[in-house]
């Protein structure tokens, strides 16, 4: 429990920074989406259940906020969490570049279901395009950045709390 | 055989994750929706308290040069605000006897909120802002949203202290217009559209007749009775035959500003709200 709670700190300051990012963006209309990040770290590291949770506590908060049907965030997340999970142990966990691999690769996927599945709606679908991979290719710019440092943030948020790494919760 | 169970098992938890949400009552969702949101808007209206903040300490470091000029050219707005708000009541008063002369339906009245933008959020899938006034201010959920250059959208979700406020620009927004000037008053069908990367926003017209040509303004028509009539939506910068042949469709040309909103205004409507007041 406490270690879902203390991912679920962290997945607040990750919505909260991409939010802010997104207000001082939105101007230029250019849109930044970190869903792996909110699943990436619980799903290569932590034991199922517990990152699953977080996972999806991750999902609630984004759909909350957004303008789509309560629920969609949180199940591609989940879809994303066990499928990471199941690969885990077939990548580096431990390293950088393996872990911004795994998470460019994952919100690549999150991207493309996210946007077939919503962009039903524009009155213009093939038009919304360009603008789509626009946002795409900033998110994973983003990311590449970021990815190493809130990994880092949510192993230091554990350690603090003093939950071990790989115990079961 | 166990093994092999093994290896799904995370997959038969994702298959009851699923199973448990599908199961999941609606109330119990819609509770948790406000719930999340209502955790995380302290730290939107925060983090929108320490962007005023940074604001006022920038100004402060304006000369007192600058402060004097910025004042002159306030009290010339202020002058010419006055004599416009002279002339609107005396247009108002000449309208309220028309009304009376020709027993024509008085126009809706409503109650000027101002509200500051806590949060901008706009992606290609939507657009919306939050806005730091909701259930505390009386903000009722559809209620119109203006700014100095027309319409922004429509409230779509009021929680305790905060509001959501779709975008006219976003593809969920749709609204009758009417081409400005037209003395028919003939309705189109406009719709939020594409918001291409580093370009203003954009949304589409239909139903548009075969004689209106681009580039026009387009304005609220009042029909629906949401939008006072002859609010500047946009400009119809293209128009082209529709594939019926009836009709043309085409671009309208949004206000540029609509990314970079600080400060709406939500029209409250007041007879929604005497009737809620009545009912409490």
């Amino acid at each position: 429990m406490r270690r879902t709670l203390l991912l679920f700190a962290t997945l607040v300051v990750l919505w909260t920074i991409v939010a802010q990012l997104n207000h001082e963006l939105a101007g230029r209309r250019v849109y930044l989406f970190a869903g792996a990040l909110f699943v990436a770290y619980a799903a290569l590291t932590q034991p199922r259940r517990a990152g699953l949770f977080a996972s999806l506590l991750g999902g609630i908060l984004c759909d909350a906020n957004s303008a789509v049907a309560f629920g969609t965030h949180t199940l591609l997340f989940a879809v994303a969490h066990v499928t990471v999970f199941q690969v885990r142990d077939r990548v580096p966990r431990d390293d950088n570049i393996s872990a911004i691999i795994v998470v460019l690769l994952t919100n690549l996927a999150l991207f493309l279901v996210f946007s077939f599945s919503q962009i039903h709606r524009s009155p213009a679908p093939a038009a919304v395009w360009p603008r789509l991979i626009a946002d795409l290719v900033c998110s994973q710019l983003f990311l590449v950045l970021v990815t190493p440092w809130f990994f880092a943030l949510q192993a230091r948020t554990l350690a603090l709390g003093r939950v071990l790494r790989d115990d079961p919760a | 055989m166990f093994k092999r169970f093994d290896q799904a098992r995370p997959f038969v938890t994702l298959l009851i994750v699923v199973v448990a949400w599908l199961l999941v009552p609606t109330t119990l969702k819609t509770f948790a929706r406000a719930s999340f949101f209502e955790l995380t808007a302290p730290v939107t209206v925060a983090a929108d308290y320490a962007r005023v903040l940074r604001e006022y300490w920038s100004l402060r470091l304006h000369s007192q040069d600058e402060l004097i000029q910025a004042g002159r050219d306030l009290a010339r707005l202020n002058a010419s605000f006055e004599f416009g708000v002279q002339q609107n009541s005396e247009l108002m008063a000449e309208i309220a006897r028309l009304e009376s002369l020709l027993r024509l339906p008085s126009f809706h009245d409503y109650r000027y909120e101002h509200a500051r933008v806590a949060r901008r959020d706009f992606s290609g899938w939507w657009q919306r802002i939050v806005i730091r006034k909701g259930r505390n201010f009386g903000i009722p959920i559809g209620a119109p949203v203006i700014f100095s250059g027309g319409v922004v959208g429509r409230v779509t979700e009021v929680h305790a202290s905060t509001a959501v406020v779709e975008l006219m620009s976003s593809p969920n927004v749709r609204l009758a217009g009417v081409v400005e000037g037209d003395a028919l008053g003939r309705p189109m069908s406009f719709q939020g559209g594409v918001n291409a990367t580093l370009a203003p926003p954009t949304g589409v017209v239909e139903f548009v007749p075969l004689d209106v040509h681009a580039p026009r303004k387009l304005v609220t028509s009042g029909f629906g009775g949401v939008f006072p009539p002859g609010l500047t939506l946009g400009m119809i910068v293209r128009a082209e035959m529709g594939s019926d042949g009836l009709f043309n469709s085409g671009e309208v040309k949004l206000d540029e500003r609509l990314g970079s909103l600080t400060e709406v205004t939500v029209l409250v409507p007041l007879g929604q709200q005497e009737a809620v007041s009545d009912k409490r």
